[in-house]
């Protein structure tokens, strides 16, 4: 089955909406559970979403999550207007953070987010351009592996 | 006692009338209006009794055991939940009620605030022995348990496998009352009272063992009135039951009627009590998503309040939970258990689960990965084209829920009323 019979949505995000944090996420989690994507991928999809939804919250004045599913892989692409990465390799490295201390006292910024949506991919893709946005391409493959 | 479908919760159809309200405030979207009454979806249903609580023609009750099933045993032995004692006013002792129970028809009657003491006790030595995952999730509540199983299966990992202080009393009974009382096992008949109508599935279908320990469960609801006229009849006895206090209460174990109860016994860990099952749900996806991973001990309750707001309970659960309190504080947290007994019955598994918990798979939209897809993608359409009204005229709680049931062939856009106008 091709692409244009993939199963799309579109998931817009607000920066700085941290009463709906994880509302994106967690639809997407119950869509792929609904789809009967085993538990091991469902738990991958569910994390690395919930770090990309909150990296818009954080760090972006709006952006959306562009999921897409296929019997063989489910895909993520992430949009935002927001600061871009300067240096996307330190940005990449587990503990980096530039969250602000209000943002780590509520519990977020521990540095993980892009380590941790890279660690929980098949494909990770990361391209952003300073003063305009970031975009990731996040792809779990699912080999047609049933719940 | 067992129902078909395997579920505690029974509609009266003589009784529905077919409004919605049990159909909304179901959180698992397991009821449907059928031909004018409300019928449970089977395979949906975690028996939580939200539905028992909102009905308002009390058409909805829950199949537990009957007062008449009990003459089948030749001795009988209860084991009423803690909450039982808030539901009597304030002068009345635990120690009357347990007595009152005699009166009622139980041979025995066996106290739980210990057990659960050593339940809390068995948690605490099994979080400091194993380090991951975090959170750890109680299983004391079968509700609980029900709905990871079905819609977290990915944190079946998480709950802590030690059974629940109602079955490890039973168990503890069972191994000793045949040697001491010199009758055969068949012949003993172990009935928990309880505020839940879930406790009867967890012992007709119990998950984590191939049989439960217990015979039954009487709701609270069917036993009140029992106690009550037996503790008017034996005011003398009341005064006995006091100058003999048979038993020995433990305050930390009382408190496991509350939400917070089980977190409370542990001093130097992290962790979260939830109670409500709208609220348990919320957080379990915030688990499901990676998150409260520095806890160590997550409680989950789906009764508001805990257990003391259990849907078969009497005494409204505000003032439930007050007297409960009192008891607690009265009692104090001096602990009963010997330290070493429950490190004994730890290390000889006494209190583990048989099985591990398993996941069930939850009605994947299709068995079949491109036809899961397409109907994916049809729903979505069928959402979009419905009056998102979510009035339940179709007989599905809402406008989303209608469009499943559709791609599931289980409805049909006919069923709705505003859809049939735009024809």
């Amino acid at each position: 089955m091709g692409e244009e019979s993939a199963f799309r949505q579109e998931f817009p995000v607000t920066g700085g909406d941290f009463a709906r944090a994880g509302k994106v996420s967690c639809e997407i989690k119950n869509l792929a559970k609904e789809l009967g994507l085993s538990d091991r991928v469902v738990r991958r999809v569910a994390i690395a979403s919930y770090e990309a939804e909150m990296n818009i919250i954080m760090y972006a004045r709006e952006g959306r999550l562009n999921l897409s599913i296929t019997p063989d892989r489910v895909r993520i692409i992430v949009e935002d207007s927001g600061p871009g990465i300067e240096d996307i390799e330190l940005a990449m490295t587990e503990g980096y953070s530039t969250a602000t201390p209000e943002m780590r006292e509520l519990g977020f910024g521990a540095g993980m987010g892009l380590s941790n949506m890279k660690k929980n991919a098949d494909i990770f893709e990361i391209s952003t351009e300073v003063g305009r946005g970031t975009r990731l391409e996040i792809t779990f493959l699912t080999n047609g592996q049933r719940a | 006692m067992k129902t078909p479908q395997g579920h505690a919760i029974h509609i009266s159809l003589e009784r529905c009338k077919g409004c919605v309200h049990c159909m909304t405030a179901c959180p698992t979207q397991a009821i449907r209006i059928k031909d004018g009454k409300a019928r449970i979806a089977g395979d949906r249903c975690i028996d939580c009794g939200e539905c028992i609580r909102f009905c308002p023609n009390d058409a909805i009750d829950s199949r537990t055991t009957s007062f008449k099933d009990l003459s089948a045993f030749k001795y009988k032995v209860a084991i009423p939940a803690t909450v039982l004692y808030g539901q009597f006013d304030n002068a009345t002792l635990p120690s009357e009620i347990l007595f009152a129970l005699r009166r009622v028809g139980f041979d025995y009657v066996y106290e739980l605030s210990t057990i659960c003491e050593l339940n809390m006790a068995a948690i605490e030595k099994y979080i400091d022995s194993h380090p991951r995952p975090r959170p750890l999730i109680a299983s004391v509540c079968p509700v609980v348990v029900r709905l990871i199983q079905r819609r977290f299966p990915s944190l079946c990992e998480n709950i802590i496998p030690i059974e629940p202080p109602r079955e490890i009393a039973a168990k503890i009974l069972r191994a000793n009352l045949p040697r001491i009382l010199k009758i055969a096992p068949s012949d003993i008949g172990i009935i928990h009272i309880t505020p839940c109508p879930a406790k009867m599935v967890s012992i007709n279908f119990p998950v984590s063992m191939e049989k439960s320990y217990l015979d039954g469960a009487i709701s609270i609801r069917d036993i009140f009135n029992p106690i009550f006229q037996a503790l008017r009849q034996t005011k003398e006895e009341a005064i006995m039951s006091r100058l003999f206090p048979e038993t020995i209460f433990s305050g930390l174990g009382m408190g496991t009627a509350l939400s917070g109860g089980e977190t409370r016994g542990l001093k130097n860990h992290r962790t979260v009590a939830v109670s409500g099952v709208r609220d348990t749900m919320r957080v379990l996806d915030q688990v499901e998503t990676g998150l409260l991973k520095d806890v160590d001990l997550l409680e989950c309750m789906v009764c508001p309040d805990g257990c003391v707001g259990g849907p078969l309970a009497v005494e409204n659960r505000f003032l439930a939970k007050s007297r409960i309190l009192r008891l607690v504080s009265l009692l104090g947290e001096r602990t009963v258990m010997d330290s070493s007994d429950i490190s004994a019955l730890f290390h000889k598994d006494f209190l583990s689960f048989q099985n591990p918990i398993k996941p069930i798979q939850a009605y994947p939209l299709d068995d079949d990965p491109g036809r899961a897809i397409q109907k994916a993608r049809r729903r979505t359409r069928l959402i979009k084209q419905l009056p998102g009204k979510d009035c339940g005229a179709c007989g599905a709680p809402d406008c989303r829920t209608l469009a499943d049931d559709i791609v599931r062939d289980l409805a049909a856009v006919s069923n709705c009323p505003f859809m049939k106008e735009a024809k």
